[in-house]
Parts: C-alpha cells; structure tokens; sequence
C-alpha cells in the first residue's frame, strides 16, 4: 500500500497532474498508419473507428505500448530497432526517448507492468542470442532499471497478465542487427511461450512438439485465464501447419486449425491475434483472411478481407484494420466502421486492457 | 485533427463509380475466363462420363487446365472461397499429399467417388487436376469403364465441372459488387480504389507466381536443381502453363489500363518470346538452365514494368502488410 502511494505521488510528479486517456479523446485503440503523402503516424481511435488524434512519427512503427491510465504510448521502430519513443498522446509532444542500451536491441512490443510504473520491452541479448526483456522506470523519466531473461530467443510481443505476471512470445529465431532480418538459426529454432515475473522470474515454459519448431510463436492475446498465441511458419509449408494455440498455465496447449484448404489458404502467417469472452482469431494479410475460433479452439468461420492485420477487441466486438484503410467489426459479418486513406499498420492495440 | 469531423469521415466512405479499369477487367477479362473455365470443365466432365480411354481424356485434360491457367491467378471474391483454388490445383505441392490422397483413396476403392456430395469433401489434394493427372499419365494407359480408377476420373472430373459452374455463378455477384464498389450497403469494397486494388494485386501475386514458384522450384539452386518440383511435369506442360499464365496476366494487364502500356506490353513480348523460344517442356533439361533463368529475369522485369506502368497510374502498389510483415 504504502509502495503504491509513493507510486502514485512520483506518477503526479512525471505528468500533467491528473491526465488520463480522457485528456486524449479516450481513445479505444491505437494504431499506425502510413499517410498518402508517405509519412508515418500514430492514431488514437474511437470504439466505432473515428479518429481521435493523430500524432506524426518520424519513421514506420511497429507496435505500440499505451500507459493503462495516462495518455502515454510507447512507439517501437520496426525490428531491429535502437529506440521507442515515449509519446504524451493529449499533447503530441515526445515525453522520452528510449535507446536500447549497449548490446541489446528492441524487437517491436512492449508492456506496462506495476500500475505503469514498469515498462517492459522484448530485446534481443546481441552476443548470446538470448531473450532479454528489458525494465524501465516511468517515474525516472523512463531510466534503465535493469533486465530479466525472457525465457527463449527473439522474444516479440509481451503482454501483461493479472497478478504482474507477463506471457512472452519466444519467437525462437535468432536475428543480428548486422544482418537485418536474417534468421540465423532456423534449423535448430525453438519458440516458446513463457510466463515471467518480476518477482519469480521464469515461471512456466510451453514449447510445441518437435515437428511444430518451425511455427514462430510471436503474438499474444489474454482473456479470462486463458493465452492465444498465434505463429508464423518459417521456411517451406508443412501443409496444415497450425498458427494459433491457446493455453491456460499448468495445462498443455490446444492447437487450432481450420479443414485444410481454408488452413493453407492463411500461408503460414498470423500476423495479430485478440480475443473476446467467445471468440478468438487471428489475422493473415498474406492470405487476405480472418480465422475465427471459438475459445474451446474449434474454427468457426473465415472472414475475406484483403491485407487486413491489425485486430483488437472493443465495444463492438472484434475489430479487424487493413492496409486499405479499413477499420471493420468482424460481428455479425464483416461490418466496416470507417475508412481511411491510409495504410493500417500491423497492430491495433486496446486500451485498458 | 483531433476531433475530426463526422463529416470528413462520411465523405471517405462515399465515392464515384466503379472506375474503367474495373469493368474492363471484369468484362474483357474475369467473366470469359470464367465462362471458359465452366465450359472446358463440363466438357471434361462429358468426355469422362461417357468413357475413360486416355485418347479422349488427355485432350479434355488439357483444354480444361488451360482454362485453369486463365483463372487461377484471380485469387480473391470467389476463388478463394471455400478452399476453391486448391481444389482445383493443389500446387506447389510440398509434401505429396496428392500421392497420398490418390493412392489412399485408389488402395481402399472408397466408395465416396461414387456420391458427388461426398466427394466434393474429400480433402482438396485428392480433388481437381493434379489428382486427375496422376489418373490420366501415371496408371495404366487404358481404363475399363468400370473400373475403380474410372470411376474416381468421373468423380473428379464432375467436381471439376461443379466447381466451374459454381465459379462463373459467384463471379456474376461477386462483378456486381465490384462494379458497386463504395456504394452504400457494398461491405466487401468499401471504395471503387478497393476493387481496383483486388484486381492490382491478383496481377502482381500471379507474375510472382509464375516467376517464384513455375520457374523458381523446377529451378532450385544451381548446385541443386529440382527438376521434379515442375508444376505438371507428368502430363508435360509445365513450361505451357508459364506461357498462358503470362497470356492471362498479360489480358489483365491490359484491361487494367485506360492508357497505352508500352513498358508493360514489350515486357510480356521479350517474356513470351523467350519462353516460345525454350524447347524444355517440363524444364528439366540441365542445357537449359540459363534459359529458364533468363526466363525467370524476364518475369521479374514485367514486374518492375507492371508497377511503374500500371501501379503508379492508379496510384497502387501491392500490401502493406502482406508483403512486409512481423
């Protein structure tokens, strides 16, 4: 208690006195976006898609971090990225500015831990390999506290659960910024989906069977106790290669697919994954489609739209962006919003949750 | 900008007709293709319904997977509804699951090939040409007509043509909806950029197609070839799908356009002609190999032609996240 009065007291101190995400629109979501002019920016979004704010940033993004309660989002650059850039979203000003330190690169998503005192970032350990995330302290004006072992290699999106314990996506696929996006360890890659606390450190590790080492476990979704991890196949399709599991701690993975053609029409590749009290999905702007499962794991349905990837859960159910500029509600049928001319990014990311 | 207008908001969903581009596509080229596909597959159909002797088949074979050729880089709307496309080709196929499925359903004479309803949910690998063409040009030259094998080339082949007939029915809605394209109630191309965009990226995904995957896996590496990865080498016609794929994309390409294409145009003719000019059916031949990649260059440069032509006209290039994804 007394630990969380001191929080908030140094909260008061970093910020405006007070602000919240009401001083920003009170934004749903947030996503990037490339402009017609080419230019690159971040968007704060209603629950219906309608623009709240729009702030420039200075190259494509990736993911984006938002604080649960101030209006503060942590912009990535694309992997293999040497900073993020901490953006007051009621002002549009740059708050602080995150430079991986020495060694250590970002893999594009991050997590508030702590009430958001704590952000975590998933980095690459350069030398080993090995999965770093990093601990960085809002109320220091976002200074270097420290780092933990992710539990795997090339940890991508991690994502706060209750009770400060966070699921990590192990990507398993060793990258060097020298060699850009190179994957430098395919044939001996093992991804996994760690549980990690502060406190307790690696908690649980979930890896796949042998012939699954190819399916890069990359992002993440929560709900109700339950994890949906959704992956990325690397090198030649194994056919029906599931790309979503869902897990609950202490039990083995469910994997998903859907009847083979509709599975291979995904090509491998899930780009984001949400879930609601019913439903989870995953996205695959190269198969230009939406799987939709119900939580026990069952496919329900696909959903055509072409480049569509970002994918968030909101007031109107599952909400699916594409880079046609779309933003659309997957219920009852594929219902747009909004339109934009604008190229969705890969990420629609909910606030407050 | 913060608190953007209901207004500004309306006025991106509103929108003009349906652009040139889009009706001459779908009227020059989808639709024919389409009707040629229908027919070339009921006439397979035809053909094997009345007997299976390879000399009347193979023909019927033939013409309907050059039809196959003039569709099957239009995968979007109702090709790629309900495993569509891999029903009717399932290539590449990585882990021989067409020899599986056949062999499985050949060993165990399954009597699903004699109920069309049953049939149309044997898995897509056992289904469309490939799974004939293991029928036609790998078992026995000739076929009793009550035979298992006999029975199972009807099956397919009334698949085929069932899928066809479907095929030319969604595509007369699914024209409509292009056509509507950012037209109130139109939920599938909420802009007529939209359908545009859909008939853009079919154009740019089937080069790549063929430049990847007909040319690129027979290719292989130089120190490794795979000559037995040619997309229908058993019935040889391998290096006759690349030219009608390019006839197609180049018809598409063509219909795409309001303007002249003189970039795109002699592009597909140095691509064509080199292809005309190769004497490797199945693209096997080791003496060969400079061709093919010459071939596969040449490919490469309708392209880079196709985007700064026809792409930058209309303001398109392919997606943002399908092609650079994380």
């Amino acid at each position: 208690m007394r630990r969380r009065a001191f929080l908030s007291a140094m909260l008061a101190s970093a910020t405006m006195p007070g602000a919240s995400w009401a001083d920003a629109g009170s934004p749903a979501f947030l996503a990037a976006a490339r402009e017609p002019s080419g230019a690159f920016a971040l968007f704060g979004l209603s629950a219906t898609g309608q623009d709240l704010f729009r702030i420039p940033l200075p190259a494509r993004g990736h993911a984006a971090a938002a604080h649960p309660v101030a209006p503060e989002a942590v912009a990535f650059a694309r992997r293999p990225g040497a900073f993020a850039l901490v953006i007051d979203c009621a002002s549009g000003q740059l708050r602080a500015r995150l430079d991986a330190p020495a060694g250590r690169h970002f893999y594009g998503h991050g997590a508030y831990l702590d009430g958001g005192e704590i952000l975590v970032t998933s980095e690459n350990g350069i030398e080993t390999g090995a999965g770093v995330l990093g601990l960085w302290a809002r109320s220091e004006g976002y200074r270097r506290i420290g780092e933990i072992p992710s539990g795997g290699v090339g940890p991508h999106e991690i994502l706060a659960l209750p009770g400060e314990v966070l699921a990590v996506a192990n990507g398993g696929i060793r990258t060097h910024p020298e060699r850009g996006r190179d994957k430098l360890n395919l044939a001996s890659m093992r991804p996994n989906l760690a549980y990690v606390s502060l406190s307790g450190g690696i908690e649980e590790v979930v890896e796949l069977e042998p012939d699954l080492h190819h399916a890069s476990i990359r992002h993440l979704a929560a709900e109700g106790g339950q994890v949906a991890f959704a992956m990325q196949w690397q090198g030649d399709l194994p056919d029906p290669a599931p790309l979503l599991g869902l897990h609950r701690r202490g039990a083995a993975p469910v994997l998903c697919s859907a009847e083979m053609g509709e599975q291979m029409s995904m090509d491998g590749y899930a780009g984001s994954v949400a879930m609601d009290a019913r439903h989870v999905a995953i996205t695959s702007p190269r198969g230009g489609r939406v799987h939709v499962f119900d939580r026990q794991g069952r496919f329900v349905r696909a959903v055509l739209r072409a480049d569509v990837c970002g994918i968030a859960t909101g007031a109107c159910g599952l909400v699916v962006t594409d880079g046609q500029g779309g933003i659309a509600a997957l219920d009852p049928d594929l219902a747009p919003l909004a339109r934009a001319a604008r190229a969705w990014d890969n990420h629609l990311v909910r606030l407050g949750g | 900008m913060r608190h953007l207008s209901l207004v500004a908001c309306l006025a991106a969903l509103l929108a003009g007709p349906a652009t040139a581009g889009t009706d001459d596509a779908l009227d020059r080229h989808v639709l024919p293709a389409m009707e040629t596909f229908a027919e070339e597959t009921a006439d397979l159909s035809r053909t094997a319904a009345a007997g299976c002797g390879a000399e009347a088949l193979r023909p019927a074979y033939h013409a309907a997977f050059d039809a196959w050729m003039g569709i099957s880089h239009l995968r979007f709307g109702p090709l790629e509804t309900g495993g569509r496309a891999l029903a009717i080709g399932f290539w590449p196929d990585t882990r021989g699951f067409v020899a599986r499925s056949v062999n499985g359903l050949l060993q165990d004479a399954d009597p699903v090939v004699s109920d069309p309803e049953g049939f149309a949910e044997v898995s897509v690998a056992g289904r469309g040409l490939f799974a004939l063409e293991r029928l036609l040009f790998e078992g026995d030259e000739v076929l009793a007509d009550d035979s298992y094998a006999c029975a199972y080339i009807r099956a397919v082949a009334t698949d085929l043509a069932r899928t066809g007939q479907a095929l030319q029915a969604d595509w007369s809605d699914h024209a409509a909806l292009m056509r509507s394209a950012g037209e109130d109630g139109n939920t599938v191309y909420l802009s007529p950029r939209e359908a545009e965009q859909a008939l853009y990226t079919a154009l740019i995904t089937g080069l790549e197609f063929t430049g990847d995957q007909r040319l690129g896996r027979p290719l292989g590496t130089f120190d490794r070839p795979r000559p037995t990865r040619a997309e229908a080498r058993r019935s040889g016609r391998s290096l006759r799908n690349v030219g009608l794929s390019l006839e197609a994309l180049r018809g598409l390409a063509r219909s795409l356009s309001d303007v002249p294409i003189p970039q795109t145009e002699a592009a597909f003719a140095d691509a064509l002609s080199v292809a005309e000019g190769l004497d490797d059916p199945v693209l096997a031949d080791p003496a060969g190999r400079l061709k093919v990649e010459i071939l596969q260059q040449r490919v490469e440069l309708v392209k880079t032609a196709v985007a700064a032509e026809i792409g930058a006209a209309l303001g398109l290039s392919t997606g943002f996240n399908a092609t650079d994804g994380d």
